[in-house]
């Protein structure tokens, strides 16, 4: 398999991440790949212009990090990243989804200053992915207190690991952990994985 | 169960076709939700502050469409949209992305097109994402062979996202370049599914 990638994308660290949990990484190669160069041929994998982009052994193409999990999820024998049915199976994917949604978010925050002409910034689009973040970390602070985030590693907690990881290499001023503190103790736990502790962004 | 839903979002279209390929619509509870208004209580159900979020009989929150839409899917008897591991589901799954890709670049261009202040939009931006677009357009264009072949969520997303091409950005004429893609839609977007939930302003 060959994996498009990108040193600091969240999504690839999942994806990464997951490789490493189910013992796949061995099979998977890695093509370092810039989607803001112009040159870019990202566009024939990945017609969005995205990392990550999996090609399997069978030349089909997977681009984007959910479906590549689930791909890599068949893959192996041992315990299911993403839990076959019921409850464990929604918790999973629903937790997944908020923490989709704070990368999404700081990405938007990230793509806002990098990619645009200064006078082109908009205060009120920063404001409104701040409060998504705001109010997604809230809410995985709560499920952390509740014990939500223990139990066997999934790609549901694995996605809420990138995502803070994340947000300490592009927003470490914002400080996520002030008032979260069931949160971070998770994380500070978490992150000490084999997994996480491979897959640390370059600062 | 009740869904959150806006007669203008694809992402909700999505989930309203999937319930009502599944024979599920009658037991879906819709609470129209407008994501802009600073009042809305939405955020209760999804800290994202996005549509669509289902509340399910047990009291669950779920997002995003793709987790509703795969819930639904297992609460319906006979074969379902999402395929079992194998080749099928990862094309499905595939397409779905693709399609959600198609609709996460339309939503981008529409936002700057019509919400951001006028003095602060950019091209470049505009340029970026329609570029997406049109690339994962002519992808779907080279599959549209297999289009035909069943039903899946990955047929019901890329309608979805041609049907919001068609709703915000009728200009831009995708059908065009693409005569079997525009072949596809014309017979799947006559399936009574996709004629009940044509987007439109609400009132």
């Amino acid at each position: 398999m060959k994996l498009r990638y990108s040193p600091t994308s969240p999504y690839v660290r999942k994806v990464a991440v997951a490789a490493l949990e189910t013992g796949l990484d061995g099979r998977i190669e890695r093509i370092e790949t810039d989607v803001w160069n112009p040159g870019t041929d990202i566009a024939e994998d990945n017609p969005l212009g995205k990392v990550p982009a999996l090609t399997t052994d069978e030349g089909m193409v997977l681009c984007d990090s959910p479906t590549i999990c689930d791909y890599l999820d068949s893959l192996h024998d041992g315990a299911r990243l993403i839990p076959a049915e019921g409850p464990a199976r929604w918790q999973a994917l629903n937790l997944h989804a908020l923490a989709s949604g704070v990368m999404d978010a700081a990405v938007a925050r990230v793509v806002e200053v990098r990619a645009r002409p200064e006078d082109k910034r908009f205060e009120g689009w920063l404001e409104r992915q701040k409060l998504k973040i705001a109010r997604a970390l809230d809410a995985l602070d709560k499920q952390a207190a509740a014990g939500a985030l223990d139990g066997p590693v999934n790609l549901g907690t694995i996605t809420v690991g990138c995502a803070l990881g994340y947000l300490d290499l592009r927003f470490a001023e914002d400080a996520w952990r002030e008032g979260r503190p069931a949160l971070e103790a998770w994380y500070q736990a978490f992150s000490q994985r084999p997994s996480m502790q491979a897959t640390v962004p370059p600062g | 169960m009740k869904l959150r839903h806006s007669t203008t979002s694809p992402y909700v279209r999505k989930v309203s076709v999937t319930a009502l390929e599944l024979g599920l619509d009658g037991r879906i509870e819709r609470v129209p939700t407008n994501t802009m208004d600073p009042k809305s209580d939405h955020a209760a159900d999804n800290p994202l502050g996005k549509v669509p979020a289902l509340i399910t009989d047990e009291g669950e929150r779920l997002y995003d469409s793709p987790v509703i839409c795969e819930y639904l899917d297992s609460l319906a008897d006979g074969p379902g949209l999402f395929p079992p591991a194998g080749a099928e589901r990862w094309r499905a799954l595939r397409r779905q992305a693709l399609a959600d890709g198609i609709l996460d670049a339309a939503i981008l261009r529409m936002l700057e097109t019509r919400r951001r202040p006028e003095a602060l939009r950019w091209d470049g931006w505009v340029r970026l994402q329609s570029g997406k677009i049109a690339k994962a357009l002519d992808q779907l264009e080279r599959e549209a062979g297999t289009l035909d072949s069943s039903l899946t969520i990955g047929e019901i997303a890329a309608g979805c996202a041609l049907g919001y091409l068609d709703f915000r950005f009728a200009e831009d004429d995708w059908r065009a370049t693409r005569p079997r893609l525009a072949a596809w839609y014309e017979g799947f977007a006559a399936r009574p599914s996709m004629q009940q939930t044509v987007p439109r302003e609400p009132a």
